[in-house]
């Protein structure tokens, strides 16, 4: 791997966000939420939502300890999500399962990822793809009624 | 008391009616013995001798003395585990900066460190850190690899700005 590909982990966007993240605190109103831990590197968050009858993601948000990496995805999830429809929000996560395993290259294969293509060089970091992942692991099972979702 | 397990060497008779064990330690190691790490910690000892006990705890007291003024000395980093005999290693935070950060950008710069709760996650509760970064020093590292970890770190902070 040359130099170049691996300080592309840390991209402006990625640390704005980890600097500033969205949604950064506890819905009170939320209809669905849960506990996700990866406990080999103790990364850990709270993804809350609020759906209503229409099954759409009307607002959303998250709490936790966690690195840059871990916080920024959480914070950019939840900013593309809000106002999206669940079946939507499903079908990105496959997307970004995808994109973050290498199995997608946004630039070769039609995609809704958007501005989530950042964290695309992030499966040259094998360790670092679980800090990624974590938020939308837990939002896809707050989703299915899980309580809590662990990454190892 | 029954072997626990079965194999060569661990019998000394064995009819339809009656099995008779090997006497102790046999009947209790069956199977070929672990030889190749046998034969490896003799080449390690060895290879240890040939530097002697008291120059490598010399060296590494002096890496841990070092490495600790030089860590100490970057604004922002601190070192968890300040005991007066402790062991040669390095455990650090550096404000604002998650361990597992660190560990990718120092890494980046070729400097391997472990990063996480160290499976100690009672220590970590009590110092209200998620993780710390830990630089473990052998007999064969230099002060040179410590300028160069130093520099990594300061790096590091550079991205975060």
């Amino acid at each position: 791997m040359d130099h170049d590909t691996r300080t592309e982990l840390y991209q402006q966007v990625i640390l704005e966000h980890n600097k500033k993240p969205r949604n950064f605190k506890k819905l009170e109103n939320a209809t669905h939420s849960a506990e996700g831990y990866n406990p080999l590197c103790g990364d850990h968050l709270m993804v809350y939502l609020h759906v209503n009858n229409a099954q759409t993601i009307e607002d959303i948000s998250f709490e936790g300890d966690g690195c840059a990496i871990s916080k920024a995805s959480a914070s950019m999830m939840t900013s593309t999500l809000k106002g999206m429809k669940i079946e939507d929000a499903q079908k990105l996560f496959e997307q970004f399962h995808r994109l973050v395993t290498g199995e997608l290259d946004p630039g070769q294969e039609e995609n809704t990822l958007g501005k989530l293509a950042v964290f695309s060089g992030i499966w040259h970091f094998p360790a670092r793809v679980k800090c990624a992942i974590l938020s939308w692991h837990t939002m896809k099972g707050a989703l299915e009624h899980q309580q809590t979702v662990s990454t190892e | 008391m029954p072997p626990y397990q079965g194999g060569g060497d661990m019998i000394s008779k064995v009819t339809f009616e009656k099995t008779t064990y090997n006497v102790l330690p046999y009947k209790f190691e069956a199977g070929t013995p672990n030889v190749a790490d046998a034969i490896g910690l003799g080449a390690a000892i060895d290879y240890l001798q040939t530097f002697g006990l008291d120059n490598t705890l010399q060296h590494k007291k002096e890496l841990l003395d070092y490495g600790t003024q030089a860590l100490q000395s970057i604004p922002g980093v601190k070192i968890i585990g300040t005991a007066q005999r402790k062991t040669s290693i390095l455990s650090f935070t550096v404000d604002g900066i998650h361990a597992h950060d660190i560990g990718t950008l120092v890494d980046n710069e070729g400097v391997a460190i472990r990063t996480g709760h160290h499976c100690n996650q009672p220590v970590m509760q009590h110092f209200h850190i998620p993780a710390t970064s830990r630089a473990s020093l052998a007999f064969y590292n230099t002060k040179e690899e410590i300028d160069k970890l130093v520099k990594a770190v300061y790096k590091a902070k550079k991205v975060f700005e």
